[in-house]
């Protein structure tokens, strides 16, 4: 009995924590991209409330709450607001199976820092992902607007061919690891002493576009494209509406594959990887917070990366997008399963 | 004389190392890492140039004006000079230039000594072009255009320049800005902070 | 001067009984009857006279037959140009079998002056709505139009605001168009014919201004185009018949707003040359204009180059074109007074001279700018996104560019390498040295590396001025002397500067295209008629052509290549 309202405990705080650490982090987020976006460009960027404006996330905040809610006159009420749920719930439900550490003890509880540590939680990722594109086909469609709708069926269109491209994407480091368990397969990154970027490079910049695609980032922004479709399907969206969509798609769901590709590519939270050889640590005087910092920091780069291309590069038209999936990234990722095939048994050996 | 223009197609190595991207890449976080170039606008202001074309201003009589055009027009129209006041001499030549001239309202009146003077002269800037055609017809240097440009108002009538207005933008603007020399800007220090790049240095502000 | 002579046209005076053909200084006209009208453009066509420049009508109430009509023409090989004149009194044929541009031209004439064209596919009002009743630029139509419509003051009703005297406006006003009229005016120009009509404007980040586009759309494929203009008409057509030659300057910034020094400098060259003053104006004068407008050259296609960009997604270029034109910005204010509309050069030379410091900021300038082009380029030019978006997009062939009457570096990315600084000098042009960039395909792409060579095209020119004006001493005059100021009063201020009967039409070369000013005048301080010739309007007149079965992720890439302004092509 005791043991059972621990584990409730525990698990009620690891929510509590993921809750409160992902959807404060995706506000603070847009003033990480602001900042970024701003310095790139030679300006300072927000720099009134608080501290460099550090308080402009809770400012936007009020602002969008305070917003009168606008509903397009002959839009279906139910399905525009299904639509934000549908968006929102399974962008934040992936962090269900994110470890973010290694197993650690606190008042002699055994926590694994993951909220669950299902057996098929890639699976799990990627059907929660592929859930978006039921937010975004109804969202353009409840709207009643021709912009929505064209920017739905674009977004929609891609999502379709990503997803085929980003599952056999991940399917090199699933063979090498031979589980589907996120935590297990960091386990396994760091038993074989091997980051699986080094034996996986085509996979990971083909998972680094297909996640661009996904969370419709540049040089896939096509679904918003302003110059076009304004901000595509989300146009008849007001206040804090509006503002949960970019929320959850250009951060919540950037952060939820990063982390996704730390834990497949990049070995989770273990320090700095020689292959075959084993881990150097600088950061060890941490003692046990060390793991957590690296994972976070390796989150954190591939953010910024990520921000980095997004304001550098053009974007591409649909076709060419979703051509550039079919032809050229699926094929890549059967040549890499062929060569994973040939490479595994190196690995387990 | 006539030029083609054309660019090399990507190799296959820029293809396949995204050097194209990494090239980009590198100039964004080149200039990510140099100095902010913006004026923080309602905290920092720049000084308009001398010639600015903002709200205008009638220049008071303060004996630094046109001769002998200044005594000639007095002389014609019998104006009332006083010093502090208006140089107006009521000669209509800015409503004459102007490309919109309902804009102007300008009347003189008739003192007792016989002499004459201004008593209205409204500007309705809500219709005007600021081309400073009426600056130039001006022959007397009286009507001018100051630095003003923040001239949002709640009512239209904040708009209009009525003489009262138009005589303290010119007391001021003689006050403050009248000596400077024709210069293409004055406050180099702050708008070095855009130019700073292109190494620019300008001789020196010559004191008056 | 580029006018043909009279023994070019020696052949068609044997075929064409009625043919007068009219040589003056100024311009060569070709009187012909109405009947055939057609029949001598065709033959014109044929000579060479392929370029179609502008049409339009010229109104004598008093006459009868009432109307002028007048066809400009140029013949891009031996550089001459020739207009074609008629009288009508209230039809003509049509000429869009022969240029597409002709099409829209008579379209503007149907709309103001109510000329029915025979054989016209689609004859539709230009810029008013279809269910306006008057014809704003016939002689009998009123300046301030007709006031019919009681629209008082918001202030007005909501605060109960009563003002008097100047402040005070008119409650009544000439008639706005109601949503009917709106939706008459649509369905009267495009035919449903696929799923779906995307209405694209008139208020949009993608039309660079108030256009309104129609798509008809297949999925995302646009199976038919069509534009509706006029959003921004303002009549500058109709004002120039009320303002005095100086004072129109103030509505030339007010066309392309985004290079008003272009457009003043293509006005006020074109009333010299009416004048007759051209080698009046100070050699200095022809220098700081040349150099001036070359500067807002500049400025205009970095304002292009950022938007272009911006729509295509690359939203970091827009900030850094901006960061340099903020420099243009500042030397221009430095010098004009102004930044926008700016009203610096003068009939006879220019307003002021240069101020302390100028050239330093100029030459400063162009020493640090070929490297921030560099950055753009290698951000852009062979990126391969931005290569997969304009290579092959939009392409517009040689003879395209003679049949919808392109100019500009649309013109010049098909490669015709059609530049009025080049074969109609004026100013110090004929004095400086520089290439004309032509491209090969005449995609987008090639417009778009055009436009970039252009920048540095204008950066030799302005750094061959600056070098001369460093050399002219400081008391060198900015401004003509009258040779007789009895005859000819050339004053700064514009009062009382007089014209001589005769008509004319020059052009500049703006950074959107040929603007040319056909000015017609009976003599006196105002012009009897001028007419405009918008770069932006010909150019994008093949926008529904080249639209045809592409996406609508392309529809911003085409547009932005043309490059129009609304405050141009409506005027």
């Amino acid at each position: 009995m005791e043991s059972l309202f621990v584990q409730l405990l525990v698990i009620g705080i690891k929510i509590l924590v993921i809750l409160g650490v992902v959807l404060g982090l995706g506000a603070y987020l847009t003033l990480v991209e602001r900042k970024v976006a701003a310095h790139i460009q030679r300006r300072p960027g927000p720099m009134v409330v608080g501290w460099h404006g550090l308080l402009q996330p809770l400012a936007d905040g009020l602002k969008l709450i305070t917003k009168e809610d606008i509903f397009p006159r002959a839009g279906n009420r139910f399905l525009y607001n299904l639509a934000l749920v549908l968006a929102l719930v399974p962008a934040v439900l992936v962090f269900a199976v994110v470890p973010f550490g290694p197993e650690f003890e606190v008042f002699g509880v055994k926590v694994k820092p993951i909220l669950t540590d299902v057996n098929v939680g890639l699976l799990l990722v990627f059907a929660l992902g592929s859930m978006a594109v039921y937010a975004i086909a109804l969202a353009g469609w409840a709207s009643n607007s021709k912009y929505a709708l064209i920017g739905s069926m674009r977004k929609a269109g891609i999502i379709v061919s990503y997803e085929v491209v980003i599952t056999f994407a991940v399917m090199g480091p699933v063979i090498l690891a031979g589980t589907l368990s996120t935590y297990e397969i960091v386990q396994q990154q760091i038993n074989q002493k091997l980051w699986y970027i080094w034996l996986q490079p085509i996979a990971f910049v083909v998972y680094m576009f297909a996640m661009l695609a996904e969370t419709g980032r540049v040089p896939f922004d096509i679904q918003e494209a302003e110059a076009e479709l304004v901000t595509g399907f989300t146009v008849e969206y007001g206040g804090i509406k509006f503002g949960l969509f970019p929320l959850v798609e250009w951060y919540v769901e950037v952060l939820s594959l990063s982390a996704i590709a730390v834990v497949l590519f990049l070995g989770g939270w273990s320090p700095i990887n020689i292959p075959f050889l084993g881990f150097i640590d600088p950061l060890f005087f941490l003692g046990p917070l060390s793991p957590f910092v690296w994972f976070i920091l390796k989150v954190a780069l591939l953010f910024l990366f990520v921000l980095w291309l997004h304001w550098t590069l053009p974007r591409y038209r649909i076709d060419q997008i979703t051509e550039t999936a079919w032809k050229v990234m699926l094929p890549l990722t059967f040549v890499n399963l062929v060569l994973t095939a040939v490479l595994a048994p190196i690995v387990w050996r | 004389m006539i030029k083609k223009v054309f660019e090399k197609p990507l190799s296959w190595f820029e293809r396949i190392f995204f050097i194209d991207f990494i090239r980009g890449l590198s100039v964004t976080i080149r200039h990510a890492f140099s100095k902010t170039i913006t004026t923080h606008y309602p905290y920092e202001k720049l000084t308009p140039p001398k010639r600015f074309r903002g709200f205008f201003g009638h220049k008071v009589v303060d004996g630094r004006e046109p001769q002998p055009a200044f005594d000639e027009w007095v002389e014609r129209f019998k104006i009332e000079v006083e010093p502090g006041r208006s140089r107006c001499v009521v000669c209509l030549l800015c409503k004459r230039a102007c490309p919109v001239p309902q804009l102007f309202e300008i009347e003189g009146e008739k003192l007792p000594n016989g002499k004459r003077r201004v008593s209205v002269f409204n500007m309705n800037m809500l219709l005007c072009t600021f081309c400073g055609f009426c600056v130039d017809a001006c022959p007397v240097d009286c009507l001018f255009q100051s630095d003003i440009h923040e001239t949002a108002s709640y009512s239209r009538k904040d708009s209009v320049l009525t003489l009262e207005v138009l005589e303290r933008i010119g007391r001021d603007w003689q006050r403050r800005r009248e000596k400077e020399p024709d210069r293409i800007w004055i406050d180099d220090a702050q708008r070095m902070r855009l130019w700073y790049e292109n190494d620019l240095k300008l001789p020196e502000v010559k004191k008056q | 001067m580029p006018w043909a002579k009279e023994e070019d046209f020696l052949e068609l005076k044997k075929k064409f009984k009625d043919l007068q053909i009219e040589v003056k200084p100024t311009i060569t006209n070709l009187h012909i009857p109405k009947h055939e009208l057609i029949e001598l453009l065709k033959e014109l066509k044929q000579m060479g006279y392929k370029l179609f420049i502008d049409h339009s009508v010229v109104d004598f109430p008093d006459r009868s037959p009432r109307f002028q009509a007048f066809y400009i023409l140029y013949n891009v090989d031996e550089r001459k140009r020739v207009v074609v004149k008629t009288w009508t009194d209230g039809t003509l044929p049509s000429i869009e079998k022969l240029w597409f541009a002709g099409k829209w031209a008579e379209r503007e004439c149907y709309d103001m002056f109510g000329i029915q064209y025979e054989g016209h596919e689609n004859l539709v009002r230009a810029f008013m709505w279809e269910t306006y009743q008057y014809h704003p630029l016939r002689k009998d139509f009123p300046l301030e139009g007709y006031a019919n419509e009681y629209l008082p003051s918001l202030n007005e009703v909501m605060w109960g605001e009563n003002l008097q005297g100047l402040m005070n406006y008119d409650r009544m006003h000439t008639p706005v168009p109601t949503l009917e009229d709106l939706e008459i005016t649509e369905k009267r120009r495009l035919k449903k014919k696929a799923q779906l009509v995307l209405n694209w404007g008139p208020l949009h980040p993608g039309t660079h201004g108030t256009m309104w586009f129609l798509f008809d759309l297949e999925g995302e494929r646009v199976v038919q185009c069509d534009v509706i203009l006029g959003q921004l008409h303002r009549g500058m057509e109709k004002l120039a018949e009320n303002e005095m030659y100086n004072q129109f300057l103030v509505y030339t910034d007010r066309m392309d707003y985004i290079s008003a020094l272009c457009s003043n400098q293509a006005w006020v060259v074109a009333v010299e040359r009416l004048l007759g003053i051209e080698d009046l104006v100070p050699e200095k004068a022809k220098y700081m204009r040349t150099m001036m407008s070359e500067l807002q050259r500049i400025n205009s296609h970095l304002l292009w180059l950022g938007t272009y960009a911006l729509d295509i997604g690359a939203l970091t270029i827009f900030l850094y074109a901006f960061k340099e034109r903020e420099k243009l910005m500042d030397i221009i204010e430095g010098i004009t007074g102004a930044r926008l509309t700016i009203s610096y050069p003068r009939v006879g030379g220019v307003r002021m001279d240069l101020p302390e410091g100028a050239l330093e900021v100029i030459k400063a300038f162009v020493k640090r700018f070929p490297k921030e082009l560099k950055d753009w380029e290698t951000i852009l030019s062979r990126n391969r996104v931005w290569l997969r978006r304009n290579v092959g997009v939009g392409i517009i062939q040689k003879e395209d560019v003679y049949f919808y009457g392109l100019t500009g570096a649309v013109a010049r990315g098909s490669g015709v390498p059609y530049d009025i600084r080049k074969f109609e000098p004026y100013d110090a042009y004929p004095w400086v040295e520089f290439d004309v960039p032509v491209g090969e395909n005449g995609d987008v792409y090639d417009r778009y590396l055009v436009r970039l060579e252009e920048m540095r095209q204008s950066l030799r020119i302005i750094e061959q001025c600056v070098s001369k004006l460093e050399k002219m001493p400081k008391s060198a005059p900015f401004f003509a002397e009258s040779p007789d100021p009895k005859k000819l009063k050339l004053p700064l201020d514009g009062i009382g500067l007089k014209v001589p009967e005769g008509e004319i039409y020059s052009s500049g070369e703006n950074p959107r295209g040929e603007l040319g000013f056909y000015i017609y005048s009976t003599g006196g301080v105002k012009p009897y008629r001028v007419k405009i010739r918008p770069g932006s309007m010909y150019n994008l007149c093949v926008y529904p052509k080249l639209m045809k079965d592409r996406v609508i992720a392309d529809a911003v890439a085409v547009l932005a290549s043309l490059d129009p302004v609304v405050g141009e092509i409506d005027r």
